[in-house]
């Protein structure tokens, strides 16, 4: 009798494990499709359910949040998906929200993905209605991957046909080849130096001439005095400014052809790169260039200063009470 | 004295008669085993069935039992014809009789003790376990295996499995034996202890016997009656002695 | 009825004239045991719900065919499962999906795999025993010794079997996927590393319903052939120790058989009703 009761335990325990484990697993199963605890209904509406099943699952922001219950088509137009969702997702999910059909990974299942929208909205209700917004799908991805794959097959031809025609261009090559450019250029260059060098002894000049007319020698110190005087100086100050300002732009523009023709250097090859990457004639090129703007300085200084000059100042003042007068009446 | 192509009931005795075999015909495909039968058995009588092997004696007691269905003729038990009997009729019937197997027919993934119980636990269900026990013990006692009870009967020899195959099927006190060949595949000395035991409890339980059996020791000891089955008929019945003076060539073979 | 008598009488002979036709003894001989292995379970199915109930005997087969198979079937599950992962990973990882390797293998486990080599394995062990243990019974005539003891040896000896055979099968191939399971994780683990839950999680996360219950479903008939094969060879064995040894084997095959004919039948149902 003690052997049969101990049987009988060891088929107790045999059967209660079976058992215990087929229902664990009915109920990971149905809790995965959601048969147990409590849900809610909602429908999104599509126009191509790209092989969606019901039981395919749905996801809130990537968090399982339900499966696909129901499929009906409603015209030829409009599949209608009806999900059944954790009623613990309800608060998240709103009446803008939209759902998309996805891939579960690339070679998976399809997936209703549930996405938020920034914009407030009311809470889903029992048997509400998603907004759907079409993704781009697996084929069609592909098709568009075809296209682009089409297109830089023509373009990688062209490019092809291209560098065969650069390849092929005798006129290009000759520029390329002609050793005369670079000596040119280098001489161009040494030409703009020594008009810097000008403008700055030109500078020198004036500066010597407005200390003449401060200190009221010759000609020049007579004639501010004069009204007519004044005026003609006025002109001839804008025109000072004109040029000035004509200077600036010259400058500017020697700076940006100075910075192509380094970077044509830089990118170059054959003779002309060679000639041009002189590190000394690209040194000389600076200093050209700083004295230029060392030039330009003390032309605006001597303006200045000469604004202020006993000579010219009545001048000013008896133009701004001209001013004054003026805004007065 | 040798009988009777045709069988022709005592009436004077009819009240004493526990099995009476009238017409029986019992054939398998086209060989006809039993044509013609019969005999009566009376109460306390033992009849011994003296056949030679393959001439039908084991189909005859399996017919009276019910575990064959006879083609013809009646078999009357204890008054009742076997053939009107209804499953629950029979079973009730099969629990006055005991019925010892060749082959002896131990559940061999049973011990001596289950064995035992087995047929009480369909006809005396409403006994205590003690009371159980105490069956079981005295039973096996009076076939003197008292200590084999919790042994499995591979554990035994052959005599002794046939002493507990008779136990089992004395348990429940029957009215009517039958016996299937006991010394059957049992030495000589054996043997006789079986005939003797069979003797023994004959006289203890009361009962009444078929005895099939071509083992003439065993026909001398235990039959009161013999009848000896040829060719499907009861071609001769009487004592051991009267048919042992026969001089009949088919009755006179058994006994040289 | 003419006819009919003529059929039975000549069925063991090579071939009969029936109606100017030549039918073969053997195909006879097929239909007269489809015949008789039908009123069988036939009888069974009588025999099931009527009362007496022998419960005390149908636990014990209980514990002798489920209990006592439980070892076999769990080692062979586990060795299932193990071999299945090894066996496809390298396909997977060839085809970049090895991360669908708890997907593959779960779905083959339980619904294939499972079933079908538990009742495989439980054929083998139950349903030879069942026809070696009544063929011997009936060759000894245990059988007719339990008629003759007022106890219906169909219903303490058919019955209970084939019953235990049923429900136990369902049992063992559920704790068979189980261990299955867990030996393909320990297949998976052996190369990469995946914790027991992340793997029982994909597992769970893949199957449905429509993957476990006709799974589960099927061995009930897995159960039900492999006990009434078992039983209806040992039972109608013929008498001789070689007609037990023929029934044990003929009891083996013809169940095993029988098992991938229900699979088949299943497989066709399930896909019907849509759950492939």
């Amino acid at each position: 009798m003690a052997k049969e009761t101990l049987n009988n335990i060891k088929l107790g325990i045999f059967i209660s494990s079976g058992l215990l484990i087929l229902i664990v697993s009915l109920y990971l199963v149905g809790r995965n499709q959601n048969f147990f605890g409590s849900n809610f209904y909602v429908r999104c509406r599509f126009s191509n359910i790209n092989g969606l099943i019901a039981g395919n699952n749905v996801r809130f922001s990537g968090i399982q949040a339900g499966t696909v219950n129901q499929i009906q088509v409603i015209d030829d137009t409009t599949i209608e998906v009806t999900l059944l969702i954790d009623k613990k997702m309800k608060p998240y999910i709103h009446q803008n929200t939209y759902a998309t059909i996805g891939n579960d990974g690339l070679m998976g299942n399809k997936v209703i993905n549930l996405t938020p929208n920034m914009v407030p909205a009311p809470e889903i209700v029992d048997g509400g209605l998603l907004y759907n917004k079409k993704k781009p799908y697996t084929d069609e991805m592909m098709e568009t991957l075809s296209n682009t794959n089409n297109n830089v097959e023509v373009l990688s031809r062209k490019l092809i046909s291209t560098v065969e025609q650069i390849n092929n261009s005798h006129a290009l090559w000759s520029i390329l080849n002609d050793t005369t450019i670079p000596k040119n250029l280098n001489v161009s260059l040494s030409n703009i130096k020594e008009a810097t060098v000008r403008i700055n002894d030109m500078s020198a000049v004036i500066t010597d001439i407005a200390k003449d007319i401060r200190d009221g020698k010759g000609a020049a110190g007579s004639l501010v005095a004069d009204e007519k005087v004044a005026n003609d100086m006025k002109q001839a100050v804008a025109h000072i400014n004109n040029a000035a300002q004509e200077s600036e732009v010259m400058v500017a523009r020697i700076d940006s052809i100075v910075k192509q023709v380094q970077q044509d250097i830089n990118n170059g090859h054959g003779t002309a790169h060679a000639l041009l990457k002189d590190t000394m004639l690209v040194s000389r090129l600076n200093n050209s260039m700083s004295n230029i703007e060392k030039g330009t300085a003390a032309f605006n200084k001597d303006m200045e200063a000469l604004q202020h000059n006993f000579l010219t100042r009545g001048y000013f003042k008896k133009e701004a009470k001209k001013n004054k007068k003026a805004m007065k009446e | 004295m040798a009988v009777t192509d045709t069988y022709s009931p005592d009436d004077s005795t009819a009240e004493n008669v526990v099995i009476r075999i009238a017409h029986l015909r019992k054939q398998f495909g086209t060989r006809v085993v039993l044509n013609d039968f019969n005999v009566d058995l009376h109460k306390g009588e033992s009849l011994v069935v003296l056949g030679r092997s393959g001439s039908g004696k084991s189909v005859l007691i399996k017919c009276i039992i019910g575990l064959l269905k006879p083609d013809g003729g009646d078999i009357f038990v204890l008054g009742k014809n076997i053939a009107d009997m209804e499953h629950a009729e029979m079973d009730q019937l099969r629990s006055r009789i005991g019925f010892l197997f060749q082959s002896n027919a131990l559940y061999d993934s049973m011990t001596i003790r289950e064995n035992l119980e087995f047929p009480m636990r369909h006809h005396l269900r409403n006994l205590s376990n003690s009371e159980v026990n105490d069956m079981v013990m005295k039973t096996l006692a009076d076939v003197g295996l008292a200590h084999t009870v919790d042994m499995m009967p591979s554990e035994l020899s052959g005599g002794m499995q046939k002493r507990v195959a008779l136990a089992r099927s004395l348990i429940l006190h029957p009215e009517i034996m039958l016996y299937d060949e006991p010394t059957t595949g049992l030495d000589p000395v054996t043997g006789r202890e079986i005939s003797t035991l069979i003797t023994e409890v004959q006289k203890k339980y009361s009962t009444s016997s078929i005895i099939i059996s071509h083992d003439m020791h065993c026909v001398k000891m235990t039959g009161d009656k013999i009848a000896v089955l040829i060719e499907g008929k009861c071609y001769a019945l009487g004592t051991y002695e009267e048919l042992e003076r026969s001089t009949d060539h088919n009755v006179k073979q058994f006994f040289e | 009825m003419i006819i009919f008598m003529q059929l039975r009488v000549n069925v063991t002979e090579f071939c009969i004239d029936f109606n100017c036709m030549k039918i073969p003894s053997s195909l006879l001989g097929f239909f007269n045991e489809i015949g008789a292995a039908s009123r069988f379970v036939s009888r069974y199915f009588q025999e099931v719900v009527q009362p007496r109930y022998e419960v005390k005997q149908f636990i014990k087969q209980c514990f002798l065919i489920g209990y006592r198979s439980l070892p076999l079937i769990g080692i062979t599950g586990f060795i299932m499962g193990l071999v299945l992962t090894m066996q496809l990973r390298p396909t997977l990882i060839a085809y970049g999906v090895v991360s669908k390797l708890p997907v593959m293998v779960s779905l083959a486990i339980v619904r294939e795999i499972g079933p079908v080599i538990s009742a495989l394995i439980f054929a083998g062990k139950i349903s030879s025993s069942m026809g070696a243990e009544l063929g011997s019974m009936k060759v000894t005539e245990q059988i007719d010794a339990m008629e003759v003891s007022g106890t219906n040896p169909f219903k303490y000896l058919v019955v209970t079997r084939v019953l235990a055979a049923t429900l136990m099968l369902p049992v063992l191939s559920v704790l068979s996927d189980a261990i299955g399971l867990y030996g393909s994780y320990l297949g998976v683990n052996i190369r990469d590393h995946t914790s027991l839950s992340l793997y029982f999680f994909e597992v769970f996360n893949t199957l449905k319903f429509g993957d476990v219950l006709p799974a589960i479903i099927k061995t009930f008939f897995f159960g039900f052939a492999i006990g009434i094969i078992g039983c209806y060879k040992g039972y109608n064995s013929s008498k001789g120790t070689e007609g037990v040894g023929r029934a044990a084997n003929s009891a083996v095959v013809i169940s095993s058989l029988m098992v991938f004919i229900i699979d088949l039948i299943t497989v066709q149902i399930t896909d019907v009703l849509g759950l492939n």
